[in-house]
């Protein structure tokens, strides 16, 4: 008699390890990690081109631009790639064919995936932190009466910082894991992922535009825009506040909950989807 | 075919139940987001959507290509080169709208250089005649306004602003009234520098509206720090007392300073 398998965490851990290993191998992956770094690290000697914006501004905004930029196309590349390598080489076939659910298999490459871009912001944000550390000291030993003014960079800041672009390039992830699922191939993928991550940022637009009314259809399209993509605008909460000033906690915390929210729809989405694929 | 239509209609309406769901969630944070980024409450539709589109596309990035942008303008400034340096000027301010820098020294380029360059072009300061030169800085002094305008869009609180835009339409459109109230106006902003409202002061006695100046410096004055040299408290009071002299304000009714 067949026993029902049931859903297990370990064989979700396993392919989420598993995801890892396979980005670890990508050398691309690993350029464009080392191409951040460098562009952090290397911050400083780019502060000659600096005009108008504090130059601790200006090294934050460096380091949280590529975290956004760098993050955004790893995430969306690496979700298209890892996905439709399984395909292309059959290796779904074998690992479908033994006990395991679909869904453990999409959670599986989510949380792998979101392990990745979770490394990467968090290299990131410690190379930003060391930035701006050395480059704080250097100005407060310059200029020591700047000092009775308080702290010039707000580190816990920078961390929030960190944190939500992780958060927004996890949204971004599942997302681009839900397109995957029905996708029949990995351009395509790639390519609506960067769509996505546009319409996130021109969401609240949509929003706007079903306040103000207007036509029923046009009402209609921006009410289902503003509803149905998530708001990445939200994201950038600590780097549109200068280096110095707090962030509310319980703003991050909402954002926060508002990203586990759209992660937990699409990845729900993505296994319906997986689970009516032929492959 | 039939499974595949309904998966699709199932995405819709749970991203869209979601979405409504999450949204009301994160309105409080949203709201304060919008209050404190300006670039987030354009009216212009197309303004906001291009920042949009370089928020998605270039994030903290912005502010380097700007800034390369600003240095590949100067190439085009030292050359002269009209088009090119307006084009440049939109694009930075448009790339990175943030630093006040960018749109004061873009206004200031477009009301003080690009005349000069307009008249070179045809003929020189001595061919060309003032009729042609007064048109070509009206023109250009209305653009650098227009670059102003939208500058305070993303800086609704700047004075420095104000100041410049007092400065431009002072200098070049000798605007007067204009200017008088745009000084008042960048007095009104926070840090605003003191020169401002005595400036809006001098400017209405030069527009011949002396009572009105006197009004604007006797309810200037008490708000003056004693302690600050830059406030220019001696200052105000001698054009008090020129003022009160030039409308011959009777001694009983002459401002008497409370300190």
């Amino acid at each position: 008699m067949m026993t029902r398998v049931t859903f297990s965490l370990r064989r979700t851990r396993l392919i989420a390890f598993n995801t890892v290993r396979e980005a670890a191998r990508q050398k691309l992956y690993g350029f464009v990690g080392v191409l951040a770094a460098a562009f952090v690290l290397g911050a400083r000697s780019l502060r000659d081109f600096n005009f108008g914006a504090p130059e601790l501004k200006f090294l934050a905004d460096c380091g949280f631009g590529v975290m956004a930029f760098f993050g955004a196309a790893l995430v969306i590349t690496a979700t298209a790639q890892l996905f439709f390598s399984e395909i292309e080489n059959r290796t779904v076939l074998t690992l479908l064919a033994k006990p395991v659910w679909r869904a453990e298999f999409i959670l599986g490459k989510f949380i792998g995936l979101a392990f990745v871009a979770g490394v990467f912001c968090t290299v990131v944000t410690l190379l930003l932190i060391q930035v701006l550390a050395s480059r704080e000291a250097q100005l407060l030993r310059d200029f020591p009466e700047a000092s009775g003014l308080g702290a010039f960079v707000s580190y816990s800041n920078v961390i929030f910082a960190g944190v939500l672009q992780w958060l927004k390039l996890a949204v971004l992830a599942a997302f681009t894991l839900l397109v995957a699922s029905f996708a029949q191939t990995q351009l395509f993928t790639v390519v609506t992922g960067f769509f996505i991550l546009v319409i996130g940022h021109l969401q609240y637009l949509a929003q706007d535009a079903y306040a103000r009314g207007g036509s029923w259809l046009g009402r209609g399209m921006s009410g289902l825009i503003a509803t149905a993509f998530p708001n990445f605008q939200l994201f950038a909460l600590a780097d549109g506040l200068n280096v110095g000033e707090a962030l509310p906690w319980w703003h991050v915390a909402r954002v926060a909950l508002y990203a586990l929210g759209y992660i937990g729809v699409a990845c729900g989405l993505a296994v319906v989807s997986f689970r009516q694929r032929e492959i | 075919m039939k499974s595949k239509g309904l998966t699709l209609l199932l995405a819709i309406v749970s991203l869209v139940v979601a979405g409504a769901g999450l949204g009301k969630f994160v309105e409080p944070v949203w709201r304060a987001t919008r209050e404190a980024e300006p670039a987030l409450r354009l009216d212009s539709a197309a303004a906001a959507a291009g920042q949009g589109v370089t928020l998605a596309l270039l994030g903290g990035f912005r502010a380097l290509v700007a800034d390369a942008s600003w240095v590949r303008m100067y190439v085009a400034w030292e050359a002269r080169d009209l088009p090119a340096t307006e084009t440049l000027l939109g694009l930075v301010t448009t790339l990175d709208p943030r630093p006040v820098y960018f749109w004061l020294n873009s206004a200031r380029i477009m009301a003080y250089d690009f005349p000069a360059w307009r008249i070179e072009t045809a003929g020189g300061f001595t061919a060309v005649s003032p009729a042609i030169q007064a048109k070509f800085k009206q023109q250009q002094g209305e653009a650098a306004l227009q670059q102003i305008d939208r500058a305070m869009r993303y800086h609704p609180l700047s004075a420095d602003l104000w100041v410049e835009r007092a400065n431009i339409q002072l200098n070049q459109l000798k605007d007067l009234a204009g200017a008088a109230e745009s000084y008042r106006r960048a007095w009104q902003q926070p840090r605003a520098p003191y020169f401002a409202a005595r400036l809006h002061g001098e400017l209405l006695r030069r527009a011949g509206r002396s009572a009105e100046a006197l009004a604007w410096l006797v309810k200037l004055h008490p708000e003056l720090p004693t302690n600050d040299e830059g406030a220019g408290g001696p200052v105000v009071l001698g054009r008090i007392r020129d003022l009160e002299r030039e409308l011959a304000v009777p001694a009983n009714n002459r401002y008497q300073p409370a300190r």
